[in-house]
């Protein structure tokens, strides 16, 4: 077997004490993904990685698929969990958006697993984010965005926000190119006050 | 009328992929369904059944932005024009009947292809949306410090995502498109 299997098996043996079988296989999955894609990952080398039997492993999941599954659910609701962190820390509306943007686009860039996904199997990822599958992503996305706006928007405008939110950032991370860089934050900033925020907030109209 | 090499050979492999979808079509269904001869496909098209696959979904996208174009060109303001534009998309989507059935059966060959293509269409899109920007500005309508061509850039990138995923918004309801336009999309632009 190749070294680096051999390192982070090593890392798989000696868990944080307080992580858990599906933590543990989670974990695994990403690293196994990030090193060779979805397609060639196998439950045995998710199971190698993390240091569990296959048997244990076989338990909990049942196979890849759910395996898979499990994985991206956890990941979701993490970055979900570290975006709206990154709102909270703010005191403005804008620069809780503008924070929001940045970490995402942080999260996407520094997430290995991802990126080998984008660059050698977009048929992975692609059909969960556009056309009909897109829909219940962008509903979804916006969800779990939504609380971090509660503070500044009123109630009935904040889904509707949440969800727009989430479809500026996936457009972009879907078309890189162009004039604007969502790795940069005065970019991203010039973006949310100038174009994303005015419509957020305009007023009914009291005619 | 004499139709290009080029343009009868991307018809002909569109033709193919509705009838067989593009797994299962050959270079030699290109050759018998436009009449070019193989030499010549490989000649235009040197990197084969990849790249007329590739090249046929750009023409595809093409064409169909051309007819969304069309249909909206003569709007009388620019709020109107992404209203009535949205709307024909969205119907215009639901009725092409080829992407339906990739999308169905063969999204992992079609959605990597029309990401690549993407960047012409927010381009394209781009280019189209401006002059009616410019004219907003002459009237007067623009807010101040709005810089038109970010303003443009924006604009064709979240039709283009709401074309292909509404969301929540219902398409056929015209009072909320109009909502969505003036706030969402055009909240920040036009006064």
């Amino acid at each position: 077997m190749a070294l680096p299997t051999m390192t982070t098996e090593a890392e798989g043996l000696s868990p944080a004490p307080t992580e858990s079988v599906e933590e543990r296989a989670v974990r695994a999955t990403l690293a196994c993904v990030a090193r060779h894609g979805l397609a060639k990952t196998t439950f045995d080398d998710v199971a190698r990685e993390a240091g569990c039997a296959r048997a244990t492993l076989y338990r909990y999941f049942g196979g890849k698929r759910q395996l898979v599954r499990i994985t991206v659910a956890r990941e979701a609701a993490r970055i979900a969990v570290s975006i709206r962190d990154a709102a909270d820390a703010e005191a403005t509306f804008e620069d809780a958006v503008v924070a929001m943007f940045v970490r995402a686009a942080r999260e996407l860039r520094e997430h290995e697993a991802l990126q080998f996904l984008f660059a050698f199997e977009p048929e992975v990822v692609l059909p969960h984010v556009t056309f009909d599958a897109g829909n219940r992503f962008l509903v979804g996305a916006g969800a779990a965005i939504s609380p971090a706006l509660t503070r500044f928007l009123p109630a009935e405008r904040v889904e509707r926000a949440g969800e727009w939110l989430a479809r500026v950032a996936l457009a972009h991370a879907l078309s890189p190119a162009g004039p604007i860089d969502l790795t940069d934050e005065a970019e991203i900033r010039a973006l949310v006050r100038d174009l994303v925020l005015p419509g957020l907030l305009r007023p009914e109209p009291t005619t | 009328m004499q139709v290009e090499p080029r343009e009868r050979v991307l018809a002909a492999t569109y033709a193919c992929v509705a009838r067989f979808g593009m797994g299962k079509t050959t270079v030699e269904d290109v050759v018998k369904e436009s009449g070019v001869s193989r030499a010549s496909i490989y000649r235009l098209f040197p990197g084969g059944k990849d790249q007329l696959l590739r090249e046929t979904v750009g023409w595809e996208m093409n064409r169909f932005f051309s007819r969304l174009a069309e249909a909206v060109y003569d709007a009388p303001d620019f709020a109107s024009l992404l209203q009535e534009g949205l709307v024909f998309a969205h119907r215009a989507i639901q009725e092409h009947d080829v992407l339906r059935k990739v999308l169905e059966t063969e999204p992992e060959r079609l959605l990597p292809l029309i990401t690549v293509e993407q960047h012409r269409v927010l381009d394209f899109i781009t280019a189209f949306l401006l002059p009616y920007l410019e004219r907003e500005e002459r009237a007067g309508r623009v807010r101040p410090g709005v810089d038109l061509e970010s303003a443009a850039q924006y604009v064709a990138r979240l039709v283009l995502s709401l074309i292909g995923s509404p969301g929540r918004w219902d398409m056929d309801d015209p009072e909320q498109v109009r909502l969505l336009v003036r706030d969402e999309l055009l909240g920040g632009i036009l006064r």
